[in-house]
């Protein structure tokens, strides 16, 4: 490859801009850390191993997953994975983060034959499943915050963000995003403001971003056709509740920026609402931020 | 407009459980804003005044849905349902321009606010062409399935 002197500055650079830290010895450039981009083919050959009725695209770079599959004429089971995601969205215009290498984001369109009163608990399934797929990878200790947080070692390791693309009687058309933090170096937690957790920290070998989503398509595949059978109760209601972060523990409720309620986090309802026990009873929230306050 | 009239339509808005309400009449315009809180206190005429802050919620999704008991009166013309239960906000993040305002045309498939529960986020649509006649929520209220949330003319 032929590169003018202006050019390859402008890569290096552009690189830089990407997270990618790029060290020079004499002649030579070296990538300070690999660069563990996703693998389409192998990702490709998973799904059809195994019958599934997913199909995967990786692109280089998008403003958001989410926001293009929305935005895209709706097919059933099509996966939009970035390498570098640059406007993700969290919850209502909060931002996600991304850095090359660093993270995993990717959406999904799924057509699910329920009407959106019956998705209330849809978010934490997705949650149920995430989870279930890093235990099946070796990360056993992820934990669930309601109603749309992947916790470790009592940092956010990811977030899920359902949105509904289109509902028509007993069928609703969605679009699941998720983002996992997969290397979250000092560099990035500066740039975020909080600390992070990821999958390179603590016990565990990290998994090729490629194993990662396949692991976690294979899980989310089966609980969305789950979820379509059986709903939010027994199973996946067990198994958040199995891995709460804060079950039985004092929490504070932001219902919005001027009200707040404290109590005990004790169950979350049939329909994905969070129980909490307060002075005056239990009551039911179906939205609101959750925070942890001191063990008393 | 006449004292009278108007007294009417604060009557309209407290008893219905219209949030906001303008009526152009000729060259007058009147805009009743329903303040959050128990009394429900209504607010007249031009310089948007603030809501009362709500009172601290005991219990905001365990409170009896605010449904029905006596039929309330809608203004005429097609109502926008809630097809879930949730949080009803009226713009894309907090401190961003509402979608919509009352007055404003309102086409087809125009998103006119997001309904949020568990984190899972449903824009609603606008299904008819036509002009916002009544915001029946506040922003950032609970809502039940099958609530009234807008009145389209």
């Amino acid at each position: 490859m032929n590169l003018g002197d202006a050019e390859l500055e402008a890569g290096l650079q552009a690189l830089a801009a990407q997270g990618v830290a790029i060290r020079r010895a004499g002649d030579l450039f070296v990538l300070a850390d690999p660069v563990d981009l996703l693998d389409a083919a192998a990702l490709e050959a998973d799904l059809r191993a195994r019958g599934s009725a997913l199909s995967a695209e990786v692109l280089d770079q998008c403003a958001s997953t989410n926001a293009r599959l929305l935005e895209a004429p709706f097919v059933h089971g099509r996966v939009l994975a970035c390498e570098l995601q640059t406007a993700g969205r969290g919850r209502r215009g909060n931002g996600w983060h991304a850095r090359l290498g660093a993270s995993l984001t990717f959406s999904m369109a799924w057509r699910i034959a329920l009407p959106p009163q019956a998705l209330g608990g849809l978010t934490l399934a997705v949650a149920v499943a995430c989870a279930r797929a890093l235990e099946a990878l070796g990360f056993g200790d992820v934990r669930l915050k309601w109603p749309n947080d992947l916790m470790r070692n009592g940092a956010k390791l990811g977030g899920i963000l359902v949105e509904v693309a289109r509902s028509a009687g007993d069928r609703t058309e969605l679009v699941i995003g998720v983002g996992l933090n997969v290397r979250a170096d000092a560099a990035l937690q500066a740039q975020v403001g909080r600390p992070l957790a990821d999958l390179h920290t603590g016990d565990g070998t990290p998994p090729s971003r490629t194993a990662l989503l396949a692991g976690l398509l294979r899980e989310l595949e089966s609980a969305l056709q789950r979820y379509e059978r059986e709903g939010f109760a027994a199973f996946f209601k067990n198994e958040w509740l199995r891995r709460h972060a804060y079950q039985d523990r004092r929490v504070r409720m932001a219902v919005n920026e001027r009200e707040s309620v404290e109590g005990w986090a004790r169950d979350v309802a049939e329909d994905g609402a969070l129980v909490l026990q307060t002075e005056t009873g239990l009551h039911r929230f179906h939205a609101g931020e959750v925070s942890l306050r001191e063990a008393a | 407009m006449d004292l009278r009239k108007l007294k009417k339509l604060i009557d309209l808005v407290q008893e219905s459980g219209i949030a906001e309400l303008e009526v152009t009449e000729n060259d007058e315009k009147v805009r009743i804003v329903r303040g959050g809180g128990p009394q429900r206190e209504v607010y007249v005429s031009a310089p948007p005044v603030m809501p009362a802050p709500a009172a601290l919620p005991a219990a905001p999704a365990a409170a009896p849905a605010p449904a029905p008991a006596a039929e309330p009166e809608l203004p005429k013309g097609h109502v926008v349902k809630s097809p879930m239960v949730g949080t009803f906000y009226r713009a894309p993040s907090p401190g961003a321009k509402p979608f919509v305002e009352v007055g404003d045309a309102v086409k087809v498939g125009q998103t006119l606010c997001i309904i949020e529960a568990m984190k899972l986020l449903n824009e609603i649509e606008c299904d008819k062409d036509g002009v916002i006649k009544a915001i029946l929520i506040e922003n950032g209220q609970p809502v039940e399935y099958g609530e009234p949330l807008f009145v389209i003319e």
